[in-house]
């Protein structure tokens, strides 16, 4: 047996451990004080609730396969002739309307949202420790500030960061899109935390005794602790600047540097307005290639949120 | 020369609280200090000061003749063992032990030799590739004495290392700390809690009460002449009964009792007709029977048992006397017996120590014979211990 195989049936049989311990764990319904009437009414309202919020989801998916007079001529949940996915998925890559293509909006969507990501999860990850770990004069003033900055809607400040974006120069610039992305204050705000909640000061305190110099702590002791809270953070800058509509709409008016919200809302309005029957397709199999990365990215990341990395380090 | 020497170090926080007062306490060259005391004494705010861990206010802090007050924790050459480990948790053991070596930028033939050195001399060598996750919590604290001693420090620092043990491994790990200690030879302070672990494991004892050092010397110093009334209360287990007593010629009134003083009386001269703290170590009130069975001449106190605790090898018998109890140690609820404490009148004054063969039950009236000539007495007003007599 090869050593991947090996490890594949230990990775197995590790989850089918964990499933039979998670059976294990389940307490029955009756000693949380619930009646299973009360159990069944709430089920039933999650399921519904998870329904609700999964309609629109299964709809894009279905429809994406039909053409524009099905979309709106045929039962939504359901599939019909003829199977138009393939054909709609090749006219995502060409130039339709003289408005640009899609795959270049996605293209920019990727660059803007792993740059902007990256950046704000270091950022976050080294202000984060900074203020958990450091002491020093006026840490929480600093940190209020920029928490405050939380509580300031963009289209609040739109026309004066176009002003502004345009005295430096970042109006139809990547690089408006993606230094304003890697400032996440939620992020910086969830690192402190995750910093104060997992990483002991012992930890911190027992390596500065051993002899390692600060920068060596963080990167050696502090950051393979912190990389469950690292790849929560990546995910929502990655997925904020993913989802960003109002930031490339301000500062973007050349086509080629939209990313795929704007390029799409340019394609709805001319859907809208002219009415092309080429359009509505592209704009639900669009939708639906937009959210399918996301999508696969938490699924892919969700390993680092399990726990116990700490199991051990620090006596309850 | 001593290897740590404390100059009236103090700590004063921003918000004013005063955790450590005027500290003066040097530790000499391969002896075993240990700071005891309750929660909040400033005993681990010493320790923290002299790792660097923590700024000093004011005073000096010495390892031999250099000063340190502004020497960060990586250039002390001090090793610290924490009281909740802090070990690494994504390094294996191997990895913990040899950090620091690795931050010395130590060769690695060298480095490995050290760590497995280390690692064999506390029973590791199995676990080197394991993680912490994977240890039980002895492993984990041998695993933190590892990683202090391959650095072979000038200093060790030991920060209450067993209170996360169960009370079976802290006995067995005391008697581990000690032969490390012996194998290294460095000047070790070491911080507890625990008066027990105090008495057994220190060459001398700071007892520290809300910043300040009540008194520094050896156990038996501590045991036999404790300097003030906090040290007489915290030292010995069970503690010391202390009573309000008014002095006369040449006996003692506790409540309606008489203790003929004997030789005591010379050093209470200056208290006649005044009250003192008079103080009685649990072993030396002798049982010699039930109310009335003292002989004339003997100093003795009639009692009214309220509980018995048997221990194996001998018994506590929680007593009442009509005599005020001073100190911290007032009326009580029997340790270990919530139901005398719920009972009316079930409250003692007192504790003695006897032999677990005597008979005694509760609701009894016994009495002890006092052993006068090893009483202590305090000054009521400053606590502080009256001279005793030499010998």
């Amino acid at each position: 047996m090869s050593g991947a195989s090996i490890s594949a049936e230990t990775r197995r049989e590790r989850r089918r451990r964990e499933r039979l311990a998670e059976r294990d764990a389940a307490i029955p319904v009756e000693l949380y004080g619930l009646k299973r009437g009360t159990v069944t009414a709430l089920t039933t309202c999650c399921v519904l609730f998870a329904l609700f919020t999964l309609a629109p989801v299964a709809w894009v998916i279905i429809n994406s396969t039909k053409t524009q007079s099905n979309i709106f001529g045929s039962f939504g949940f359901w599939f019909a002739s003829p199977f138009e996915f393939f054909h709609t998925f090749a006219n995502l890559f060409r130039d339709i309307d003289g408005d640009g293509t899609y795959a270049n909006w996605f293209l920019n969507t990727v660059l803007y949202s792993l740059s902007g990501g990256i950046g704000a999860t270091v950022l976050a990850v080294l202000g984060g420790y900074g203020f958990a770990r450091f002491e020093f004069r006026g840490s929480k003033v600093f940190f209020a500030i920029i928490i405050a900055g939380l509580l300031v809607p963009i289209t609040l400040v739109a026309v004066p960061l176009y002003l502004a974006y345009a005295k430096v120069h970042l109006i139809n610039s990547v690089w408006g899109m993606i230094l304003p992305s890697m400032v996440v204050p939620v992020g910086l705000y969830l690192m402190r935390t995750y910093v104060e909640l997992s990483i002991p000061r012992e930890l911190i305190d027992a390596a500065r005794i051993d002899g390692a110099s600060e920068l060596r702590i963080f990167l050696r002791i502090a950051l393979p602790l912190m990389v469950p809270g690292l790849m929560t953070v990546l995910l929502l800058s990655v997925a904020g600047t993913w989802n960003n509509y109002i930031l490339p709409l301000i500062i973007f008016s050349n086509n080629q540097l939209f990313p795929v919200t704007v390029g799409m809302g340019l394609w709805s309005q001319h859907a809208g307005n002219s009415g092309d029957a080429n359009l509505y397709p592209l704009l639900v199999l669009g939708g639906l290639v937009t959210i399918v990365p996301m999508i696969a990215l938490f699924a892919l990341l969700q390993r680092y949120w399990r726990g116990g990395l700490l199991l051990g380090s620090v006596a309850n | 020369m001593s290897a740590i020497s404390m100059e009236k170090l103090s700590k004063v926080y921003s918000s004013g609280v005063s955790a450590l007062a005027g500290l003066d306490l040097e530790v000499r060259d391969g002896e075993f200090v240990v700071l005891v005391g309750p929660s909040g004494c400033g005993k681990t705010t010493t320790l923290r000061m002299v790792a660097g861990l923590e700024s000093i206010t004011s005073g000096t802090v010495r390892f031999g003749d250099l000063v340190v007050n502004d020497v960060s924790p990586r250039q002390r050459d001090v090793a610290m063992v924490f009281q909740n480990y802090a070990l690494y948790p994504h390094l294996t053991v191997a990895e913990n032990i040899g950090f620091a070596l690795i931050n010395k930028k130590v060769p690695k033939p060298d480095r490995e030799r050290r760590v497995r050195s280390a690692a064999a001399a506390l029973g590791l060598i199995d676990l080197l590739g394991r993680k912490p996750g994977q240890l039980s919590g002895g492993q984990r604290q041998r695993v933190a004495m590892g990683r202090a001693i391959v650095r072979e420090p000038s200093v060790f620092l030991m920060d209450e290392p067993l209170s996360n043990l169960d009370a079976k491994l802290r006995v067995r790990m005391r008697s581990e700390v000690l032969r490390v200690h012996k194998a290294i030879g460095a000047a070790t302070l070491y911080v507890t809690h625990d008066q027990v672990e105090a008495m057994t494991m220190g060459d001398r004892v700071a007892v520290l009460h809300d910043g300040e050092l009540q008194q520094y010397a050896t156990p038996r110093e501590l045991y036999d002449r404790p300097a003030n009334l906090f040290v007489a209360e915290f030292i010995g287990s069970p503690e010391m009964n202390l009573y309000e007593a008014t002095v006369t010629d040449d006996e003692l009134l506790l409540g309606s009792q008489r203790l003929s003083l004997g030789p005591a009386r010379t050093l209470l001269a200056p208290y006649r007709g005044r009250t003192v703290i008079a103080g009685i170590r649990p072993e030396h009130l002798e049982l010699v029977g039930g109310a009335g069975a003292g002989q004339a001449g003997m100093a003795t106190l009639v009692a009214d048992v309220r509980v018995v605790e048997e221990l194996g090898d001998e018994a506590h018998v929680f007593f009442a006397i009509d005599a005020t109890a001073a100190g911290a140690s007032m009326l009580v609820a029997a340790a270990g017996d919530a139901e005398a404490g719920m009972l009316a009148g079930a409250t003692h004054n007192g504790v003695a120590q006897i032999n677990s063969r005597s008979a005694v039950r509760r609701g009894q009236q016994v009495t002890f014979r006092v052993d006068t000539g090893r009483m202590h007495f305090f000054d009521p007003d400053t606590s502080v211990a009256v001279p005793q007599m030499p010998g």
